[in-house]
Formats: structure tokens, C-alpha cells, sequence
């Protein structure tokens, strides 16, 4: 335990990103909760391949230093935070050199194209365009075990 | 350009008292403190090391943070990509910053702000190749005055004096020189949007500034025409430009006869995009140069190509070529040689031997005499697998060094895959099955629906060392690298649309769509979006089982070389294991030793006992929340001594310096949902 001791003093003095973890944990749905559609996540596909993949690839692995968009790297950088915290990252800064191009719509229609790439589930809603109603989702990386 | 007003000048007076209290160096030799860090490197010798110890094994976990500052408002917008290693003189903090690239100068005590500078280049900054906040800049003192120097997203040398943040107006154009100007090429098609510029640090040596040369992404140019990066050298007084090095030689110039059928006229990149290295006291410049145009492809510069992927050693004084030495012949990897060459006076079988040692993306430490040019231990040019691509020009054989071994894995076999479990290897090998495999130095091959999709390569592109390079320790004679020990990159190719590209083949997969891909630091509105197409054909495999690396661990390592010897003397994973291995069902309870992680961007620092890099992935553990460590190491033997809590994986390689009997670790944080952020840790005062 070479670090126990120091998280109460680095942690308390640390941005607010962790307290924000801390408290969306109480939040009640997860990406694996059926939180987009399948329609919506084809929009997603047409929307992601026209406007994100010249970048991060058509099959989301990054490249040259773009962020990958599936696997293990990306499910931790995520994990624990939320899909509004995902959708925020995407509205600043995205796309790059055309920031503002893409509605608060399309925006959703990419993350939903997202999730499912990384194979969480579909449902029968829509993941919704207000950033405080996706701040609501939990990212788990990892499937919760049958309760 | 932006200036403080009024209220900016309140706290230059602050800054003023502070550089009253510390003693300035006069006299026209002004030489760094062993306790500042004048260069990107620490020094120009690239060693990233600085002898000071009142941080050390015993106290590591008692650092706490002394003062951090987040760049989300030098630009427009956040960064989350900030790769930056500050400066510290005389009690001042100098840093590049946010989306921006502003200079910034901060008390090195406080982090008190004490002056930004940002230029708005309008049209030329959104059309250039690598924006963001670069890597940083360059200090210069002659004892009296000091400058601080850095080059714009787009491609402008600028000149500041370092105690207001406001260009000198003797410099140059009113402070500033355009670097797409008087560069022995007209950059095309025009000033505003011609492909150039650079996000490395600019070097100052004795009174010369050196620049490189970079560019977008090369694995799928829309053309075999570029610009070229040549190196030049300014007089940092005036802006003068002293010299210029043609990484592709003009006809006439020796090695312009290895670009057959005149090649050499039309073939761009070729630059140097990371950091320079300097002995001042030898008047020598050391280059590393980047890969030629299209990474992958070399049909249309059949021959060698040099300098492409070769070290060059420069003239200071001339940019004089000295002595080259090319480290991979018609480069077809993108194994730019992507990190400061390290400078290291060393003892081999009795001798003092004044070397250069670069790390490289292929896991091989080269070490060569540097003044001389020849290798310090011999390399053998071993015959390599000719490919099949139609059209490319193969170089039969490539330079192996002797010792020391290589320190990171550079070519993939099936031994080489994941094999936790029986189940996870039979997947993996699936995987493999899909691509040509091979030793380092396996050649791309073209993408095939109907065979394979290209060549499993690591080592490469993202591999080994990149652009962080490694550190030095000029008294125990180690040099200390980071290396991905399992960044799989498959190089497939496809032929080339020519609506898409005037290139035979470039990067690609069969049955995807062919398209110009980009990297960040790009400005992707500059082209025009491609049609979208469905997937329907594509071969694609992902490279990973359930999100595992396809590779074996240890995903990162660092590693211990000791250049008397050529030995590796210690190597351990660095990193926490990845939370998708701790988390992945059917390796629970299995006692898997630390992976470490497969990033790229990882940089060391060492001190008088310790080595330190941080993590370059988020985890969550039970001991830690979701974020990521910097760790220390005993730096003989490599074992962890100590870990402080970062709350976003380290972007840009840490630095340390001492001020008022203090010792601080600067670090540059930033991905994910984390915006770029400088923090700056120190021991607790009470203590």
C-alpha cells in the first residue's frame, strides 16, 4: 500500500471530476441498460463514418494518435464516469477543425453508434440530447453480474 | 497577439521581486543550474536528468500538490491532448499551453500566472498539420537578456522576452519569422494553407536556434509531391537564418543519388519533427529524420532515400553535414526516428567514447561514436523478407546493432500472442491467422479480402520509444526508455483511388472504404468530408480478444541500458495492468504480474536515485480511484519505491527543478474526459 495514506490529502485537493464519479455512482442506469436504439445507432454509423473516421478509423481503433474509440484503453479511460461526460468531450472538441458542425442530435446518434460497437445493448430508447440527462448513465466497462 | 493589460503588468511586478531575490548569472556564458531545466531535455544533450534528491525513495509518497493550472483557456477551446515539458529559470515556470500554443511564464513557486502570449494566425493556424499546444519551448540568456522562443501551429518562429511575454521587436519580422518563407522551396500551394509546421520544441545552442519540419499523418497522402522538412539554423539575436540542411538532398548533394528516377524532386516529409540534440562543445547538431512520403509505400522513391529515417550530424555553425548514418534503408515502417538523440560520454572496453545513443520505435538503442559516426558496437546489415507489393522497391537487407539487444519487441509470431488461457490464445491466433506475420523489418504486403489483410507488425508506427525518447544518467553511464512492448499495428495496403490519392498504394484495408486518414493536430474541416459506404465486404478483425491486447505482456516496459556494457541491466513493466485484464471474467483469481500498458506517449525523467514516469492509461483499482500514478524507481535496480496519484494519465514527459531550497516534479495531465493540466508536486513544507 505505498499510496494509501496520501489519497486523502491528493484526492481532496483533486478537480472535481472524481467527487463527480463518486456521485454518479448512485445513479440508477448503465450503458447496459438498453439505453440507445438500433436505429439510432445506424444514424450514428452514417453520421460517424462521414464526420469521425478519418480520424479514429472506421473500426474505431484510432491511429497516428487519435484516441481509440473500442477497447480496453478506451473502456478504462471511461469507466466510472458517465455518457454525458462522454458526450461533453465530444461537443468541445469535436470535430476537430470543424467544431460546432454537428447538432446535439447528431452528437447522440454518434455516441449511440458508440455504445454499440463496444457491444453494449440496444433498448427501445433513444439516447436523449440534453448533456444533464446523459450525465445520468453510468459508463461501466464491465457488465454488472445477474443480481 | 494578445498582451496583458493592465492588470497582467500588477503581476509582472510580482514576478519582478521574485527574479530580484535569485542571483542572475552575468556574463556573456550564461550556463543553466544543475537545479534548473533550461531545455526541453533538461540540457541539449537530451539526458532528461537532473542531479537533485530532496525528493526521493524515502518521501515519494508524502508529495502533495504545490501548485497545478489547467490550460482549458489558452484557446478556444480545451485541450485534452496537452504534451508539454515546461522550462524553469530563475524562478520562473515557461510552458506551451492549450489549444492555442500560448506561451505561458508562471512562478515556479506558486504557479502564479505571469504573463501569456498567443498569436491568432487565423486561416494559417486552422490549416495546419499539427496544432494544439506542441511540445514546448526554448530559453535563451546571454546573462542579460533572456528570450524565450517557441514556433506557432502555423509555422512561425517566435521571439519573447522572457520577463514580459512581448515579442522583441529586433527579432526577426517585429518578433516573429515566417518559417514558410526562405526554406530553399516554395511551400505550396500557399503560405496559408501549404502543409508545414512543427509542435516540437525549438533548441537554442550557443546563439543558433534550430528548427525541424513536420507534417499531417503520412499513411495515406492525397499525393507522392510534398513539401519537404528541411532543417534550419537562425541567429537568435536577430532572426537571421544561418543555415538551412536539405533532409532530401537537392541535386548535386551527396545522397542524392539514392532517390532513383529523380525522385528526390517530387518526394516531400523527410523532417525532422521531434527533438534536436547539441554538444556545444564539439559545435555538433544531431538529426533525427522522420520517414519519407507515405509511410508505408515507397514505389514512387524507389532506392534508399536519404536522410530518411538516418541520424545526421550537423555543423552548429554551418549545418555542414558531418557524418549520417541510416538506420533503416527505404523506410516502409514509419519508424521515424522519433526521439532526441541522447548524448552520453561513456567507457567502452577502456575507452572514453563521447556517444549518441538513440532509442527507436523498433525497440534498438543505436549507439554510435559521435563524433566519429561509427558505431560504438558494430551492426550487421542482416538480410530482411523482400514483399510482393507491386511497384515498391525493396532494400534487401537492414542494419541490426550488435549489442545492446533489443529492448522492446519489434516483429510478431505466434509465440507472441495472448495466451492467459487456451480459449483466449485460440482466439487470438484466429486473429493472427487474417495477417502476414514476421520478424522486425517484415514488409507491408497489400490487403486482401481473399487472403491476408495486411502485415501484423509492433514496433512501428506506435511502438518502442516514440516521441518522449528516453533518459540519461551521465553519471552511472545508463540511459532509462520507455517502450509499447504490444502496440500491434497492422500495415495493409490497398490501391489507391485516384480521386483519393495520386499514390499507386497507401494504408488501407480490403473491403474498406479507401480514404485520406488524419491524425489530431490536424485540421480535418480543410478537406472535404468523403462519401459515406457501408462496411459490407470488409474483412476487418479487431486486434484485440474481448478488448485484451493481442500481444503478450508486458504491454510497456522501462528499460535499463548500460552503454558502457551495451547490457540491458534491468527492464520491468511499467504501468498499471489494464482495468480489462483485472476485470475480465475468466482471469479472476489467476495471479497475473503486472502487464504494465500498451501507450505510447510515456516519458522518463531520472534524478540522483530515482526514475519517474507516470502512467499513460486511466485505471481503477482497489487501491487507487479511476485515475493514474506517477511512480518512482530505484533507478539501480528498478523496483518501485514510491507512487503519487494523478487524476488523468501523464501526456507529457514530467521535469523537475529546485527554487528556494524546494524541489518540485512538473507533470503535463490530459486525455479522456480530463482537459490538459500542469501539475506541479513538491514535499510537504512542514516536513
Amino acid at each position: 500500500m505505498l499510496i494509501a495514506d496520501l489519497y486523502g490529502e491528493v484526492l481532496a485537493r483533486a478537480t472535481g471530476r472524481t467527487a463527480r464519479a463518486q456521485e454518479t455512482a448512485s445513479t440508477s442506469r448503465s450503458v447496459w441498460d438498453g439505453v440507445y436504439t438500433e436505429e439510432q445507432a445506424k444514424r450514428g454509423e452514417e453520421l460517424y463514418r462521414r464526420e469521425c473516421a478519418s480520424c479514429h478509423g472506421d473500426t474505431l481503433v484510432g491511429g497516428g494518435g487519435a484516441a481509440p474509440l473500442t477497447g480496453g484503453a478506451f473502456l478504462s479511460n471511461w469507466n466510472g464516469l458517465t455518457v454525458g461526460d462522454l458526450f461533453d468531450r465530444i461537443r468541445k472538441t469535436m470535430p476537430q477543425g470543424s467544431l460546432g458542425k454537428l447538432t446535439k442530435q447528431q452528437d447522440a446518434d454518434i455516441l449511440a453508434y458508440l455504445l454499440s460497437f463496444n457491444k453494449f445493448p440496444a433498448g427501445k430508447t433513444e439516447l436523449q440530447k440534453q448533456v444533464e440527462f446523459l450525465r445520468e448513465i453510468r459508463f461501466e466497462a464491465t457488465k454488472p453480474e445477474a443480481k | 497577439m494578445f498582451q496583458w493589460n493592465k492588470k497582467g503588468l500588477v503581476r509582472w511586478c510580482v514576478m519582478g521581486s521574485v527574479l530580484a531575490a535569485l542571483p542572475m548569472v552575468a556574463g556573456a556564458q550564461w550556463k543553466a543550474k544543475d537545479t534548473e531545466w533550461a531545455s526541453y531535455g533538461a540540457d541539449l544533450a537530451g539526458t532528461r536528468y537532473r542531479p537533485l534528491d530532496q525528493i526521493n525513495a524515502a518521501n515519494f509518497n508524502d508529495l502533495e500538490i504545490a501548485w497545478r493550472i489547467k490550460t482549458d483557456n489558452f484557446g478556444n477551446r480545451p485541450e485534452y491532448k496537452l504534451e508539454g515539458t515546461p522550462l524553469m529559470v530563475n524562478g520562473v515556470v515557461y510552458a506551451t499551453a492549450g489549444s492555442r500554443r500560448a506561451a505561458i511564464a508562471l512562478d515556479a513557486v506558486t504557479g502564479e500566472l505571469l504573463w501569456v502570449h498567443g498569436e491568432h494566425e487565423g486561416a494559417r493556424g486552422g490549416a495546419a498539420p499539427r496544432q494544439l499546444s506542441g511540445r514546448g519551448l526554448a530559453y535563451w540568456s546571454d546573462g542579460k537578456e533572456e528570450r524565450i522562443l517557441y514556433v506557432t501551429p502555423g509555422y512561425q518562429l517566435i521571439c519573447l522576452d522572457a520577463k514580459t511575454g512581448l515579442r522583441v521587436a529586433t527579432f526577426g519580422n517585429k518578433g516573429a519569422v515566417d518559417l514558410k518563407l526562405n526554406d530553399d522551396q516554395e511551400i505550396l500551394p500557399d503560405l496559408a494553407t501549404g502543409e508545414i509546421g512543427i509542435q516540437s520544441a525549438p533548441v537554442v545552442a550557443k546563439d543558433t536556434v534550430i528548427v525541424g519540419a513536420a507534417f499531417r499523418e503520412g499513411m495515406t497522402p492525397k499525393s507522392m509531391r510534398n513539401n519537404k522538412g528541411y532543417v534550419r539554423g537562425f541567429d537568435v539575436r536577430t532572426g537571421k537564418r544561418l543555415w538551412i540542411f536539405h533532409t532530401i538532398p537537392k541535386q548535386g548533394e551527396f545522397g542524392y543519388d539514392t532517390w532513383l528516377n529523380g525522385s528526390a524532386e517530387y518526394t516531400g516529409n523527410t523532417g525532422v519533427w521531434t527533438q534536436v540534440t547539441v554538444d556545444e562543445e564539439l559545435g555538433l547538431v544531431y538529426l533525427p529524420v522522420e520517414s519519407p512520403t507515405n509511410d508505408f509505400y515507397g514505389g514512387h522513391r524507389p532506392g534508399n532515400n536519404l536522410f530518411g529515417e538516418s541520424l545526421v550530424c550537423v555543423d552548429l555553425k554551418t549545418g555542414q553535414r558531418k557524418w549520417h548514418y541510416q538506420l533503416v534503408h527505404h523506410p516502409l515502417w514509419d519508424m521515424d526516428i522519433s526521439s532526441a538523440p541522447i548524448l552520453a560520454d561513456v567507457t567502452v572496453d577502456g575507452k572514453p567514447v563521447k556517444a549518441v545513443a538513440q532509442p527507436s520505435k523498433q525497440g534498438f538503442l543505436y549507439v554510435f561514436d559521435r563524433v566519429t559516426g561509427k558505431p560504438v558496437w558494430p551492426f550487421e546489415e542482416k538480410q530482411v523478407e523482400v514483399g510482393t507489393v507491386p511497384g515498391e522497391w525493396y532494400s534487401p537487407t537492414q542494419p541490426i546493432p550488435s549489442k545492446p539487444p533489443a529492448y522492446s519487441r519489434n516483429g510478431v509470431s505466434l509465440d507472441d500472442l495472448v495466451d492467459f488461457t487456451p480459449e483466449i490464445n485460440a482466439r487470438a491466433k484466429a486473429i493472427a491467422s487474417k495477417y502476414h506475420l514476421g520478424p522486425v523489418y517484415t514488409p507491408p504486403s497489400e490487403s486482401k479480402i481473399d487472403g491476408t489483410l495486411g502485415t501484423l507488425t509492433t514496433g512501428t508506427a506506435s511502438g518502442g520509444t516514440n516521441w518522449p525518447g528516453g533518459s540519461y544518467d551521465p553519471e552511472t553511464h545508463m540511459v532509462y526508455a520507455f517502450a509499447c512492448n504490444a502496440c500491434a499495428e497492422p500495415i495493409g495496403l490497398v490501391r489507391a483511388p485516384k480521386e483519393v490519392s495520386d499514390m499507386n498504394y497507401i494504408a488501407g484495408t480490403a473491403g474498406e472504404e479507401v480514404k485520406i486518414l488524419r491524425g489530431p493536430g490536424e485540421n480535418a474541416g480543410a478537406d472535404s468530408p468523403m462519401p459515406a459506404k457501408k462496411r459490407a465486404g470488409s474483412g476487418y478483425v479487431a486486434l484485440n480478444v474481448d478488448g485484451l491486447p493481442l500481444l503478450k505482456p508486458p504491454y510497456g516496459t522501462i528499460s535499463a541500458i548500460n552503454l558502457d556494457k551495451g547490457e540491458i541491466v534491468w527492464q520491468i513493466a511499467h504501468g498499471e495492468t489494464p482495468d480489462v485484464v483485472r476485470n475480465y471474467p475468466a482471469l479472476k483469481g489467476m495471479n497475473i504480474p503486472r502487464t504494465g500498458q500498451e501507450t505510447y506517449n510515456t516519458g522518463t525523467l531520472v534524478t540522483k536515485t530515482l526514475v519517474i514516469a507516470g502512467d499513460g492509461q486511466i485505471t481503477t483499482t482497489s487501491e487507487h480511484p479511476r485515475g493514474a500514478m506517477l511512480r518512482a524507481y530505484d533507478k539501480k535496480s528498478g523496483k518501485e519505491v514510491g507512487a503519487v496519484y494523478m487524476p488523468a494519465p501523464q501526456s507529457g514527459s514530467p521535469m523537475t527543478y529546485m527554487v528556494n531550497g524546494k524541489q518540485y516534479i512538473v507533470v503535463a495531465v490530459s486525455g479522456g474526459a480530463y482537459s490538459g493540466e500542469y501539475i506541479a508536486y513538491s514535499l510537504p513544507s512542514s516536513e
